[in-house]
């Protein structure tokens, strides 16, 4: 058996599972930088992932499928960042909500859309660098035989690490969450600035559903996402509220979860339950070496009220 | 009346007794022998009624079933199991004019909730279509007196209560195990499952003891996506990458929505690979030979048909023979395997017939083994390295 063909394989496919975890848990990052806990993030994958795919089988193109994901993404943060900013509703509730709306409607939609059929997608082409895997044993395949969106996506993150720490938006988004009273004193609207992260982070899990459904798989199933939206949460956490460590997390977390497979067909006696229960004890042991430097946004979770905003900060 | 009805009346009586002042010793003693017979009369009904609480009236009787329930763990459009078995009931539910309600996507929790809200509604039978729900229904069956089927758990049987549907397709999964063993090319075949439930650990061993028949040089790889992951595409198509990594050619996959995952990722393989000869699918439960994409590389699958099980079934209720074991294998059709369009050697034709011909006289014995113990013994057993 080609012990370094299977790990190339696992690797490459970690990399390419990895990434709309990546974008999920970035966006998450963003909204709870500001304050605000997304619960729906899975729900907003589901309904993205679907439109992104009725989009893309309808044009035969994958881009403006990538395109129309974002956009319900963007329409569905904003939803939420209204309801838990002006209308100051419990984020919890809220995000739950929404994870439960958006995996009914989803399953819905695409009954009605396609009852039994089940259409795919071609996902086999859109490699520029695919020649080049062949030269580099074992890490070939995962840096050069993955789609341009892999690449796109992995630029797009890393970039919104400077946007975070070096720009006027990114302070302005991090005070929003640590000391909203003092964003506020400033003169400056705490609830748009709320807004502006959920919507944000709506358009990242929008990304993160396409990217998932269109490119990943090639077609869209009812709950496809099967529990991504809750791990970017964790993700998300455990990378610190950095893109740039969320990245880190997400890509070791898709490791972990080809890592069971791969060292079962390489023969090592691990039972069928390993496979799954490894990426979600890797999270757990690295929250728990993690524990001391995991520090949550001071005001996360908590609606802004200026009249008791003052005693809260 | 129940019982509990006559205990209460009782009960009221003597209430009512004491209220209107009847306190004097004669009184006493009519109250007394009052009492006494109406205990006596209690205890003669509690003789009567035991049995009927044991099973109920209806179910011992024989009712006319005008309609029958399906509880699923997932989407009935999931191109499997759950699918497979709701469309299997409404079909049977047409021919013989019974009403079927589905409650679909239940998931794995306590769903008794669900099966009292079907009961309200007074159906005569439910089909808990799950492995999962094998204690759960049996137990509903028994406090509330309505009918159920389970699936595989033929201890639970009673009759007139509990009916136990065994899909045991390792036979099936044999003859696909013979044709997988005939048409690999590379001698390595895969099985990628999703969870070792009983049904795909029949399944399983079925499709390994065919293999080993047909091709006893042969490497099997056999990978488990995870428990309870029928409908997780995501991580189906990983695990498949890496079985097609390891060389396998042919892939016998065991899931629901997951299945998608694993034929998405041998679509990909073989595009990648041109000159190659390409990868080839067996599926299971479902036929998804009508998917355009997915036909190019279906070889074959083994095929649930759960009609005759669900007539006889309802014909047993009727005529009060209901709670016995259905067991869904080839001789009576319960299970098959699927004509494709994909072009297999004539050699192979043949292997699978002489395999199905040996399996019907009894002549080749597939082995019946549900669980995952028994499934990585087995395995050991036939392909030790």
């Amino acid at each position: 058996m080609d012990l370094s063909a299977i790990a190339a394989t696992v690797l490459a496919s970690a990399v390419l599972a990895s990434i709309p975890l990546m974008l999920a848990a970035t966006g998450e990052a963003i909204g709870e930088r500001a304050g605000v806990l997304n619960l729906g993030i899975e729900g907003t994958m589901l309904l993205a992932g679907l439109v992104a795919f009725r989009v893309a089988l309808d044009t035969d193109s994958i881009v403006i499928g990538l395109l129309a994901g974002p956009l319900v993404g963007l329409v569905v943060g904003t939803l939420f960042g209204l309801l838990v900013t002006l209308a100051r509703a419990d984020q919890v509730l809220v995000g739950i909500g929404l994870t439960l709306a958006g995996t009914g409607l989803s399953g819905f939609l695409f009954r009605e859309w396609y009852g039994d059929q089940q259409p795919l997608l071609d996902t086999g082409s859109g490699r520029p660098l695919a020649s080049l895997a062949d030269h580099v044993p074992v890490v070939g395949p995962a840096l050069f035989d993955q789609h341009w969106v892999v690449y796109a996506a992995m630029i797009g993150v890393l970039l919104l690490g400077p946007v975070l720490t070096r720009t006027r938006a990114g302070l302005l988004v991090r005070a929003t969450g640590e000391a909203p009273f003092a964003v506020d004193a400033a003169g400056i609207s705490v609830w748009r600035v709320r807004l502006g992260a959920t919507a944000m982070a709506g358009v990242l899990g929008g990304l993160a559903g396409a990217v998932l459904v269109v490119v990943e798989l090639g077609f869209f199933r009812p709950g496809v996402t099967a529990g991504a939206g809750f791990i970017a949460i964790a993700v998300a956490m455990l990378g610190q509220h950095t893109p740039l460590r969320v990245a880190v997390a997400s890509l070791v977390f898709g490791v972990l979860q080809g890592l069971g497979p791969g060292l079962q067909v390489a023969g090592a006696p691990v039972g069928s339950d390993f496979p799954r229960l490894l990426p979600y004890l890797g999270v757990v042991v690295a929250l728990l070496l993690a524990r001391h430097r995991v520090a949550l946004p001071a005001a996360l979770g908590r609606p802004y009220d200026r009249a008791t905003a003052r005693q809260d900060d | 009346m129940t019982v509990k009805d006559m205990s209460r009346i009782t009960r009221y009586e003597e209430d009512t007794h004491m209220l209107a002042g009847h306190h004097s010793r004669r009184d006493g003693i009519r109250y007394g022998c009052l009492v006494r017979s109406r205990l006596v009369a209690l205890a003669i009904a509690v003789l009567l009624m035991a049995p009927l609480a044991v099973a109920p009236a209806s179910a011992q009787e024989g009712v006319e079933v005008r309609s029958v329930a399906i509880v699923t763990p997932a989407s009935r459009t999931n191109q499997g199991w759950d699918q497979q078995g709701v469309d299997n009931l409404i079909r049977v539910g047409e021919e013989l004019d019974v009403d079927v309600e589905v409650a679909e996507n239940l998931g794995y929790d306590d769903i008794t909730p669900v099966l009292l809200d079907l009961a309200s509604d007074d159906v005569d039978l439910i089909v808990c279509h799950a492995s999962g729900y094998q204690t759960v229904c049996p137990e509903f069956a028994a406090a509330e007196g309505v009918p159920v089927v389970v699936i595989e758990n033929p201890e639970a049987i009673q009759p007139g209560l509990v009916a136990d549907i065994e899909t045991q397709a390792q036979e099936a999964a044999y003859l696909a195990g013979v044709m997988a063993g005939n048409e690999t090319t590379s001698g390595t075949v895969g099985i990628v499952v999703t969870g070792q439930p009983p049904t795909w650990n029949f399944m399983t061993v079925g499709f390994a003891e065919g293999l080993k028949a047909a091709r006893p040089d042969a490497r099997l790889v056999y990978t488990s996506v995870g428990e309870g992951t029928y409908d997780d595409a995501a991580a189906a198509r990983q695990v498949t990458d890496t079985v097609l990594a390891a060389g396998a050619d042919i892939v016998f996959g065991m899931g629901d929505g997951a299945a998608f995952g694993m034929i998405q990722a041998i679509r990909e393989h073989n595009q990648q690979s041109p000159g190659q000869p390409p990868v080839r699918f067996i599926d299971v439960i479902g036929d998804k030979s009508g998917n355009e994409e997915a036909a190019d590389l279906l070889l074959t699958s083994v095929l649930f048909d759960y009609t005759a099980a669900y007539t006889q079934m309802i014909a047993d209720l009727e005529a009060g023979t209901f709670g016995q074991v259905y067991t869904m294998d080839l001789s009576n059709g319960g299970v098959n395997l699927l004509e494709t369009k994909l072009a297999i050697r004539s050699e192979t034709t043949e292997a699978v017939a002489a395999a199905r011909s040996g399996i019907e006289s009894g002549a080749i014995q597939v082995s019946s083994v549900g669980d995952a113990k028994g499934v990585d013994q087995r395995l050991r057993e036939l392909f030790p390295t």
